[in-house]
């Protein structure tokens, strides 16, 4: 049934969008275009890509099966209970943070994943959850998630939508508009989660200044130090992405991080042959690497 | 005495920063500027080319950031008028086009270069990664007329400047992410050279490009614009803030001296 | 099938935007600009929904007269202000496409929209620079709080710090030349030394890491497996 309609979808979206596809190339098209339907040039990329995905993916089958997986203590993932059991006990909100990030970028998405996680505790322990969003989009999203994580809970009552609001897009007017409600409603908790630029420091030293317990978590490396410095806890890059796998504990997203991990060491590996042959003057590895 | 050496009030630190920054700024306090590597290679590139070569100023930059990217930008705008180099100025942000336009209007009316002729501003055009794109194929299919609303087929120097292959750099000046993007874009695609001017914090994260080859060049934040006046030899607001800048630099330094010497006293007493 | 769909379509357009990225061919490039385009009209219906959603929460804190109700105004005012004034600068930068019947207002057109660039000058400039420079002091209030060598990372941390931010003055050299008898602007040369040597390393370490995890997180998504952003369990 579904795939009749799936066909029949790929069908219009065909016969209504290729046409204009080739017309625009035909109208904008210099003559040198290039009609190559693989750019071989990208042939190590690709491959590398596969044999990582592969390897991803491979480790997801077999995490099936169930199984122990290892997967590494992380502080600030440990933490989340603490903050919402404090917030519980002082009967102070949560303040959860997404950034400034769009609801297409990773960090986002892997953001809304530990708020769907913080939302089905603070449901639970009726605390207030306060999510201040910078894009509309990701407002809605985040409205459908935190309402389904209620509602799973058996808490449909507590949840509030005026709690889940947008204030702006701009960057600093969104940054004076949460120091505003951090001093004015003193959380107990904040998170600082997802994809942010200069507002950081401002965001987190403000919490820190009304006392609230913080845990950041962000991939926008240049603002790790400003977290480290000013937050109790600092998910580093891609500890962010593994947060969700973590705090659920589900089988098939811990194997996803094992696979990670095989990518890991290869790379690795990789670098320490890459030292050690150019050290006895063999350099076809880095010459091969800067030219891919 | 140690406890409060330790855990000075935030208020008290942020008067003692306010102080920093007003004295030196009222006693018009100027240091001489020691001038970086990536900064120079950018200078060197626009001064080695040809008269008559064109540029691409992005803007990319917000009214939170002009501060550090205005002078950047002003500097590099007398430089290329300077050696009659033309600049095609636009933005991927909607803030940044009133930004792009008031600076270069200002500098060209102070260096003497003609609209139309020595540079013109594009403005904003929505779409990010397709703009980008889009100027690869043909400029004029994604500004069909500047930012006063003249066509560009009636703009004499874009007359000879239909897309990339024509213009010898482009140079983003941006408060985020958009100089990883026209790289990615157009460094790897039309092999088009590429520098940069960001804000301080955003720095170290474009340093892998510089060694990857994919920048000819990057500013530092104010320091770079100081650095870039430097070079022309024309020291204005980036230098004047650099050397005010200095200052609270010092403080913080004193202060983490202080807090970690009062630490280390407090520990040793303890044990 | 609420969640089938979003799932499908998740699946096909993941796969098909990887592969267009290794794909030079006029197709992939025309579905690529179609793609971004699709990504453009939904900017005007975020827009809506923003302002929709604005207004409904500043409605309901001054007919509820919760705390600070009166600064509700202040953003309808803004609001309206700015639109009233910056709708003219039209989606053609304002240009010259101005209907008839406003020709006759001259300052309220284009670029040359006085009010408008009044505002944006004296208005929201000062302010979002005002914000931004929030962060000097903030700076000096976390290193001063943070920056105690505690631990040995804390130290090597520490020390870094303290070379960059003297190393990146003009101040730190002039001192160093007047006081040191070794080297000349030693500071600033230190500084570019931590920048490109362990500086360049640590971030390639990150930036590996993230790599690999965006691609684990997009396998993650593509595939399905990841779907509480969806919301809801299964």
């Amino acid at each position: 049934m579904i795939s009749k309609k799936l066909i029949l979808f790929l069908f219009l979206l065909a016969v209504v969008f290729g046409p204009s596809c080739t017309i625009a190339i035909a109208q904008e098209a210099p003559a040198d275009v290039d009609t190559r339907w693989f750019h071989t040039g990208k042939i190590w990329i690709f491959l590398s890509v596969v044999l990582f995905s592969c390897a991803i993916i491979f480790s997801i089958y077999r995490a099936r099966g169930g199984g122990d997986i290892f997967i590494r203590r992380i502080a600030g993932l440990e933490a989340v209970d603490e903050a919402i059991g404090r917030s519980t006990e002082m009967g102070r909100p949560i303040l959860y943070i997404l950034g400034l990030g769009q609801v297409g970028d990773v960090a986002t998405i892997a953001s809304m994943n530990i708020l769907g996680q913080v939302a089905r505790k603070t449901a639970d322990y009726e605390t207030p959850l306060r999510v201040p969003c910078n894009d509309p989009i990701v407002l809605n999203v985040v409205r459908e998630m935190v309402k389904a994580a209620y509602l799973d809970e058996g808490r449909p009552d507590a949840y509030s939508e005026d709690d889940i609001f947008f204030v702006t897009e701009s960057q600093f007017a969104y940054a004076a508009a949460v120091d505003g409600m951090m001093v004015r409603e003193k959380p107990a908790a904040v998170f600082l989660q997802g994809t942010f630029y200069a507002e950081s420091l401002i965001l987190a030293e403000t919490g820190n200044s009304v006392g609230a317990i913080q845990i950041a978590g962000s991939d926008s490396d240049s603002q790790l130090p400003f977290f480290i410095t000013a937050c109790d806890y600092t998910l580093i890059g891609e500890e962010l992405y593994a947060a969700s796998a973590y705090l659920s504990r589900e089988p098939m997203l811990l194997g996803s991080l094992k696979g990670q991990d095989y990518g890991k060491f290869l790379i690795f590996a990789g670098i320490v042959l890459g030292v050690i042959l150019e050290l006895v003057g063999i350099t076809w590895v880095s010459t091969f690497f800067k030219e891919v | 005495m140690l406890e409060k050496l330790m855990s000075i009030d935030r208020r008290i630190v942020f008067i003692l920063v306010a102080i920093a920054v007003i004295i030196p700024t009222l006693l018009n306090v100027r240091f001489p500027i020691t001038v970086s590597q990536p900064t120079r290679s950018v200078y060197d590139f626009i001064d080695e080319l040809p008269p008559d070569s064109t540029i691409l100023m992005a803007f990319d930059y917000g009214p939170s950031s002009l501060a550090e990217l205005e002078p950047m930008a002003a500097a590099v705008l007398r430089h290329c008028f300077s050696k009659n180099v033309r600049v095609i100025g636009m933005t991927l942000l909607n803030v940044g086009a009133r930004l792009g336009d008031r600076v270069m209007s200002q500098t060209s009316a102070e260096m003497g270069a003609v609209d139309g002729e020595d540079y013109v501003f594009l403005g904003f055009r929505p779409g990010g990664i397709s703009v980008i794109l889009g100027m690869g194929t043909a400029i004029d299919s994604v500004f069909s007329a500047d930012y006063r609303g003249k066509p560009l087929s009636e703009i004499p120097m874009m007359q000879d400047v239909k897309n990339y292959d024509h213009i010898a750099l482009v140079l983003d000046l941006a408060s985020s992410g958009t100089p990883s993007t026209w790289i990615a874009y157009i460094n790897t695609k039309y092999k088009q050279q590429v520098a940069a001017g960001v804000t301080g914090v955003m720095v170290s994260e474009l340093y892998p490009f510089i060694q990857s080859g994919q920048l000819v060049g990057l500013m530092p934040g104010l320091l770079g614009a100081a650095e870039y006046e430097t070079l022309i030899d024309t020291p204005e607001k980036a230098t004047a803030g650099m050397s005010v800048q200095s200052f609270v630099h010092l403080l913080i330094f004193v202060l983490v001296v202080v807090g970690n010497v009062a630490f280390f006293i407090q520990r040793r007493r303890a044990q | 099938m609420r969640r089938q769909v979003p799932l499908i379509l998740c699946f096909l357009f993941g796969i098909v935007m990887m592969l267009v990225e290794f794909s030079p061919h006029p197709v992939s490039e025309g579905l690529r600009a179609e793609v971004i385009e699709w990504d453009l009209i939904i900017g005007p219906f975020a827009l809506v929904i923003g302002v929709v959603t604005l207004v409904h929460t500043h409605w309901i804190r001054i007919r509820r007269r919760v705390e600070h109700w009166q600064y509700s105004y202040l953003v309808f005012i803004g609001m309206i202000v700015m639109v009233a004034f910056g709708l003219p600068m039209g989606p053609k930068n304002g240009g010259n496409e101005l209907p008839k019947w406003l020709e006759w207002f001259k300052w309220f057109k284009g670029p040359e929209n006085e009010v408008f660039v009044w505002f944006f000058d004296n208005v929201q400039v000062p302010m979002e620079a005002t914000m931004f420079s929030l962060l000097a002091f903030f700076i000096a209030s976390a290193s001063y709080r943070a920056f105690r060598a505690r631990t040995l990372e804390a130290t090597l941390l520490l020390a870094a710090a303290v070379i960059v931010m003297i190393g990146n003055a003009p101040i730190g050299d002039v001192l160093w030349n007047e006081l040191s008898p070794v080297g000349e602007n030693i500071p600033s040369t230190a500084r570019q030394w931590i920048l490109d040597n362990p500086n360049l390393s640590s971030r390639r370490g990150i930036i590996l890491g993230v790599s690999l995890g965006v691609i684990s997180q997009s396998i993650r998504i593509i595939f399905g497996i990841e779907r509480s952003y969806l919301g809801g369990g299964d």
